[in-house]
């Protein structure tokens, strides 16, 4: 039966279309990631290039800051980079001399912007804040951490939070093991920038096809065999289910294993245990690694889409109606992203709660919504990872429900 | 095996598309003969649990077949007034599909699937899209899943609807040869359908059943005499409006009309042998010639 079922959905030549799609945008992301910004090298000549080969020289002038992020490591960095403002080159207004000094700075550039951050305010961002350092100043680099958060809890975001709330966040910055390991990460940089792009597109593209399962014993008019034959109110309905489910889960995997593969296979999959901080998670509060937060990405990812797409089941089982099961998706995926734009305490915190939330672990990482449950105050993650999985187990009997009672007037 | 209805009513809000039907059904053909909109295919629906009476009950050798559930869709086979399928899927695989929601296993299906397409002539396009198949051939696959499960129960609803006549005497002759050992419930608008083929006629008008019995019985009790009568062409259309005309032929002394009355319309017209069609149209009057009615 649920051979069968599978038959039915890829033997649809809407559903093959939109798998092929589906396989296209995948293509066109990978070839983003791995050719976007920050993947060029530029030589001693101050010509930029791109491709596969100049990564590899760009990885191994990177590699040379390798290692624990020190005091003496981080002032080195500082002196090299007075040294290369001093330079006639860096000062002038032609672009390939300005090239060649860039050139110089391309091997520290990850390592300066983490000291940009570091001495900047707690929500800016200054790119030339190295230029006024010292080497000396390099001692403050990670205390400056803790300190700007102290001086926004204490101003900017003084009635946001409880002072529970406050100790909480400020205990988790202390906690963060310091020194930072630095090593090459733009594989994991890249991966994590266009993961959520393609974790939409799987929804959204899926939803066509999943939509179908249910709406189109309808649609076809092949309802009332279906409803009228011996399993056609038990087994044949958890069939269809399982069928969406499986064939959702598998590619899910299949499309975020390809994407993993190509982004990191080009860009390199160093730096898995890099903190997130070092760049991605500067602000973060939660002290992990890039490779936990590559698995909160894939486990998120997976799970959001699950959600989305059995929503999108029940939808389809409930209005007998693939088009309008269509748009449940992309109502959850983009509605919150036109409400965010108010900016409402209490709205910002439901937004946070919302599944699209799981389809962009890494920005979810950073956000500074907190929730107190049980007495025990979290971040966003923690109760998105329980509720969605709570509340997808609930749909699966759900969905079964409804459409067994579909086909009865 | 008897499948009985008792005082079956169905309402939707003010309507009312079943009106007190009882009838008791034993192995053999049955003819539902009613116009379009006479709740054939309401009643068609109740017996195959896709709607729910609002009053009376329905039993299959005494059991509610409400209550018995799977155990009655197991022995029941369907074929809907609109037959629909899966178009991307060949003849073969939606066979195998329905066969394995019906409960039949993997090699017995195959069994059954394949015999099946040997007896509706299906089998050399068997791998042929659902979608590319002919009306015809479509409707023959409609009538291999409907025996997939070699059902108790047959319910066939308008199956010859849309065929050419070669096709539909076709069809006809395979549930004639079907409807061993079943009961074989067959609604159509079309007369020809079910004079041949059924051993009691139901004729639903309105959402009641006005008379049942056998082809004779119902042409003996019809309370009407057939009259062949000709008149000239510009009397003919007089005539049409003072009585029911069954039939006209043109010729070249005039038209010989068919007209249903209980006396003889005119001096010199001569008393013909009722048809079912006759009875057909008595009844359900003008709404007979809707469609392709008395084809």
């Amino acid at each position: 039966m649920l051979y069968y079922e599978f038959r039915k959905i890829l033997s649809k030549t809407g559903n093959r279309i939109a798998l092929l799609a589906l396989l296209v945008l995948l293509g066109v992301t990978c070839y983003f990631a791995v050719n976007g910004y920050g993947t060029s090298y530029t030589d001693e000549q101050g010509v930029s290039r791109q491709g596969i080969s100049q990564v590899r020289k760009l990885r191994e002038a990177r590699l040379a800051w390798e290692g624990p992020l020190t005091e003496e490591k981080l002032a080195a960095v500082i002196r090299k980079h007075a040294a290369v403002i001093a330079t006639p080159e860096y000062n002038s207004k032609d672009a390939t001399e300005m090239n060649i000094a860039y050139s110089w700075t391309q091997d520290y550039q990850d390592i300066r912007q983490m000291i940009c951050r570091a001495f900047g305010e707690f929500r800016s961002y200054d790119y030339y804040k190295i230029d006024s350092l010292s080497p000396e100043d390099a001692a403050d680099f990670y205390p400056n951490r803790i300190r700007a958060l102290r001086t926004w809890l204490d101003t900017e975001a003084k009635d946001m939070y409880t002072e529970e709330e406050k100790e909480f966040l400020l205990e988790r910055y202390e906690q963060l093991e310091t020194p930072f390991y630095y090593t090459w990460y733009l594989g994991w940089d890249k991966l994590f920038e266009y993961g959520p792009t393609i974790q939409m597109i799987f929804v959204l593209v899926m939803s066509f096809v999943t939509a179908g399962i249910f709406a189109g014993e309808f649609s076809n008019r092949a309802d009332a065999v279906f409803f009228t034959s011996y399993h056609g109110r038990k087994k044949a309905v958890t069939a269809k289910l399982w069928a969406g489910v499986l064939l959702s889960a598998a590619l899910y995997w299949i499309v975020w294993g390809l994407y993993s593969a190509v982004v990191l296979g080009a860009l390199g999959a160093d730096g898995a245990s890099c903190q997130i901080q070092v760049h991605v998670g500067w602000k973060s509060f939660y002290n992990i690694t890039y490779g936990q937060l590559y698995l909160l990405m894939s486990f998120g990812g997976f799970l959001g889409s699950m959600f989305l797409l059995l929503l999108n089941m029940l939808v389809s089982a409930w209005t007998r109606s693939a088009v309008i099961a269509v748009t449940a998706p992309f109502i959850m995926i983009f509605l919150p992203s036109f409400l965010s734009n108010l900016s409402v305490p209490w709205l910002s915190k439901l937004l946070g709660l919302l599944p699209d939330q799981l389809l962009q672990m890494q920005t979810s990482v950073n956000y500074f919504n907190l929730y107190e449950i049980g007495g025990r105050i979290m971040g966003e993650v923690e109760p998105l990872f329980a509720l969605y999985g709570v509340l997808s187990l609930l749909l699966l009997p759900t969905v079964c429900a409804l459409y067994r009672r579909a086909g009865r007037g | 095996m008897q499948l009985r209805l008792e005082h079956v009513t169905k309402r939707f809000r003010e309507t009312v598309a079943v009106s007190d039907v009882s009838v008791t059904m034993e192995n053999g053909v049955y003819g539902l003969l009613g116009v379009n909109g006479a709740g054939k295919t309401t009643l068609m629906r109740i017996l195959c649990t896709l709607a729910v009476p609002t009053e009376g009950r329905i039993t299959c050798d005494g059991e509610d077949i409400f209550e018995m559930d799977m155990r009655y869709r197991k022995i029941l086979g369907y074929l809907p007034q609109d037959f629909g399928f899966y178009p991307d899927l060949c003849a073969e695989d939606y066979l195998m599909y329905v066969a394995s929601i019906k409960g039949l296993r993997p090699a017995a299906a195959k069994k059954r699937v394949e015999e099946l397409l040997h007896r509706v002539g299906l089998y050399s396009v068997r791998r042929r899209k659902m979608k590319k198949l002919s009306g015809g051939m479509k409707r023959r696959a409609g009538i291999a899943q409907a025996m997939l499960n070699d059902p108790k129960i047959l319910v066939l609803d308008e199956p010859t609807a849309g065929l050419d006549p070669n096709e539909r005497v076709r069809f006809r002759n395979l549930i004639s040869e079907l409807s061993q050992e079943r009961i074989v419930l067959l609604s159509t608008h079309i007369v020809s359908d079910v004079s041949y083929i059924a051993k009691r006629l139901f004729l639903m008008k309105d959402g009641r059943i006005v008379h049942q019995g056998s082809m004779e019985e119902i042409l003996e009790h019809t309370p009407v005499r057939a009259w062949l009568c000709t008149v000239s062409k510009e009397r003919t259309n007089a005539c049409l409006k003072k009585w029911k005309v069954a039939n006209i032929r043109a010729g070249s002394g005039g038209n010989e009309l068919r007209v249903l009355s209980d006396l003889p319309p005119m001096e010199g017209a001569a008393e013909a042998e009722l048809t079912l069609e006759d009875v057909f149209l008595y009844y359900f009057g003008e709404k007979a010639g809707d469609d392709d009615a008395l084809l």
